[in-house]
């Protein structure tokens, strides 16, 4: 009986170290203490949710992998995620800070990845990432130039700060105007009309493209501020119509931007939608949500991989495990540097060897990995990622243009899928 | 001309917004702070019915107004009716109701561009010059047809005159044996489908989000309290009074203000005639 009931349990552990050992390596767990991401994130809202996704994704392929190696011993990573609501608009800055203190003090976040996402939400958690010496990558949202000066000018304040996205500075010196004159060049095109929404980063990046399109040769015809939650342009885009605008210069997150893109079809204005930063034209979705008539609106996704290219040989393996885990591409800015920033701070985090703030501050300040949008390097002294137009020596950007209810990316040259169309109705 | 043009538009649009909630508080003195969320359950009610349900867009357009006059009615019948006449718990409780739909609704993921309904007619026109899409010149019309139907209804209709009788003087038209209650319910389903039939007509010119519910409940605000709480004409003429002035505003100042525009009219009126335009009754009120 003994022998039988013996030789019965040495059959089912051999089963079970079997299978352990037969399993693919895609469903090799972590063990260990996990380390905690804290991701305080708007997540109603398309920069929120995207990043959320993608920081999700990250971790799954991560703790698949054995997870993060910590000294000599495998952790995994575990994320909280929690919604800041700051994209909503009258949701005070206070509401996101109460959330980036509650991820650091009830959730024990190691650290801090994703937002907050609205620019004045962000700068003002830098004193509290400060104040509990949590090490923060932001990578979706904010893009004020601020936030990286910040870091410079109170190094040793806020050197647990980093930010592995854009920001406003280069992609407007960088990525906007340059593409700005390939259209004139191109096309002849030199009347600009500009439309904003009323935040900082927003204005802000509305008037510095007004400043140096107006140095390069542009005409500004014109500068509408728009409150956030705006459900109706029409007004505007017949200011600008009356204006003889050729190209209208479009900064907005909020998703009510599609509206605006339906106007300009509705009315047939007879300018070019050249969305900078143009949340509701970014997602996939805006093909069937305008029914088409978002057909020749560029935009930026601030980052490659965030629309399908080649940017590097990790863009479309990425662009690929999203489609796969969440049935349609990534949506949008904040999704491959989601992304990225949790294998940059895997990268940093084995390379220090331990958790302590400032040695993985050290680590990541000495990063330098091919990511999906590019060589990934922080600025040491504003922790600002370094970026390019050439994937081999920075982070890249994206601009695309919908055609035929495809994402085009048109901008930069490197990574170019396509070239730049005019609507029928703009041709002369 | 496209002041004139887009001016009638936004005039009718507010119009359309603020009529329902405008009939409710005429005739039973209700203030349905839940007229916004009405207005966006509306709008998802009929995403929801074409695209899960599958059903044609007239079809589910009738079927969402049905649901709207059933929910209103039963805000009545199961929560106001119970603090009638209590001006500040009818307020609590219907803001309420509508703060837990609205956010509710964004609590299921009712986010993004993902929610449009289409257009009743593709296309636009030009006139004198201006191009104008024909949903909007749907507006128009669907907005005169509506004042048109609300006024034979009201002064022709045996339940539309018992409606006005409770509007004019309550206490005497509950001695000529008109339902207090039962007039109120009526009015409350008319005021949701009104709600309804202004989502349907102007979400098809945007997205369906729910930060829309706030939007239409602050503007219809805007519009009773400078018509003059109840008055229907007064919050006609004062749809005409803010929807230019917004439009101006956008045409000549910046887009920026175009909100403050109805925030203004409200504090302004309050200030030099606490009545609006044609309140009367709370004007005697004022001089005894």
């Amino acid at each position: 009986m003994k022998k039988k009931w013996f030789v019965g349990l040495m059959f089912v552990l051999f089963s079970v170290s079997s299978l352990t050992l037969l399993s693919p390596p895609s469903k090799v767990n972590a063990q260990g203490k996990p380390i905690i991401i804290g991701a305080p994130l708007a997540t109603a809202f398309l920069y929120g949710w995207v990043a959320e996704r993608a920081i999700k994704l990250a971790v799954e392929e991560i703790n698949a992998k054995g997870g993060v190696t910590v000294g000599k011993e495998k952790r995994p990573f575990k994320v909280e995620v929690m919604d800041t609501r700051d994209l909503e608009p009258g949701v005070p800055v206070s509401d996101a800070l109460l959330v980036v203190e509650k991820l650091i003090l009830e959730k024990n976040a190691d650290f801090i990845v994703g937002g907050p996402v609205r620019s004045e939400a962000a700068l003002a958690a830098m004193d509290l990432l400060s104040k509990y010496k949590k090490v923060s990558i932001l990578s979706t949202g904010v893009l004020t130039p601020a936030y990286h000066k910040r870091v410079e000018s109170e190094y040793e304040k806020f050197k647990y700060c980093f930010r592995i996205s854009g920001e406003v500075g280069w992609m407007v010196t960088g990525e906007f105007i340059p593409c700005l004159m390939g259209i004139k060049e191109k096309f002849g095109l030199n009347k600009l009309f500009i439309m904003v929404q009323d935040v900082a980063h927003a204005r802000g990046g509305g008037d510095l493209v007004a400043k140096f399109a107006g140095e390069k040769g542009w005409e500004i015809v014109g500068k509408e501020v728009y409150p956030t939650g705006t459900t109706d342009y029409s007004v505007g885009l017949l200011k600008a119509r009356d204006g003889k605008a050729q190209v209208i210069l479009i900064w907005m997150d909020m998703p009510e931007t599609a509206i605006l893109l339906k106007q300009w079809y509705d009315l047939k204005i007879p300018a070019l939608p050249f969305g900078t930063i143009v949340a509701a034209a970014e997602q996939p979705g805006f093909w069937k949500a305008t029914e088409g008539k978002g057909e020749y609106c560029m935009a930026s996704v601030v980052n490659a991989g965030n629309a399908p290219s080649n940017a590097t040989p990790w863009t479309m393996k990425f662009v690929e495990a999203y489609q796969k885990k969440y049935g349609l591409e990534p949506e949008g800015y904040g999704t491959s540097s989601s992304y990225m920033a949790v294998y940059v701070l895997k990268d940093a985090i084995e390379r220090a060897g331990k958790l302590d703030s400032d040695a993985v501050v050290t680590a990541l300040e000495k990063t330098d990995l091919m990511g999906v949008y590019g060589r990934i390097r922080f600025n040491p002294k504003n922790h600002q990622i370094i970026p390019s137009i050439d994937p081999n020596e920075g982070a890249v950007g994206t601009i695309f243009q919908w055609q035929a209810g495809k994402r085009v990316v048109v901008f930069p040259p490197k990574i170019a899928m396509g070239e730049i169309k005019l609507p029928p109705w703009l041709k002369k | 001309m496209d002041i004139l043009i887009y001016g009638i538009v936004n005039s009718f649009s507010l119009a359309l917004m603020a009529i329902g909630f405008t009939l409710v508080y005429g005739i039973s003195r209700l203030p349905n702070f839940a007229h916004g969320a009405l207005y966006v359950i509306t709008g998802f009610g009929v995403w929801w019915f074409i695209h899960q349900l599958h059903l044609n867009y007239v079809l589910s357009i009738l079927f969402a107004l049905i649901l709207m006059g059933l929910i209103g009615a039963g805000i009545y019948r199961f929560v106001l009716i119970r603090v009638r006449g209590m001006a500040t718990s009818e307020i609590i409780a219907t803001y309420a109701l509508g703060l837990a739909i609205l956010e509710f609704l964004r609590w299921r993921g009712f986010k993004g561009m993902t929610y449009t309904l289409p257009v009743f007619i593709e296309g636009s026109i030009h006139i004198a010059g201006v191009p104008i899409d024909l949903q909007r010149i749907m507006v128009i019309a669907i907005g005169i047809v509506v004042v048109s139907f609300m006024w034979l209804f009201t002064h022709y209709n045996k339940t539309g005159l018992a409606l006005r009788g409770m509007a004019q003087d309550e206490h005497a038209a509950m001695m000529l044996g008109i339902d207090s209650d039962r007039m109120a319910i009526i009015a409350m389903a008319i005021g949701s489908i009104l709600a309804g039939l202004s989502a349907i007509v102007l979400l098809p010119l945007g997205n369906i989000v729910v930060e829309a519910g706030y939007n239409v409940l602050i503007l219809s605000i805007a519009v009773c309290i400078v018509g003059g709480l109840g008055s229907w004409v007064g919050a006609i003429l004062a749809a005409f009074m803010i929807g230019f002035v917004q439009i101006l505003t956008v045409r000549y100042i910046q887009s920026h203000f175009h909100m403050v525009v109805a925030l203004l009219a409200i504090i302004l009126t309050l200030i030099l005639r606490p009545s609006g335009l044609f309140g009367r009754q709370k004007e005697l009120e004022e001089r005894v």
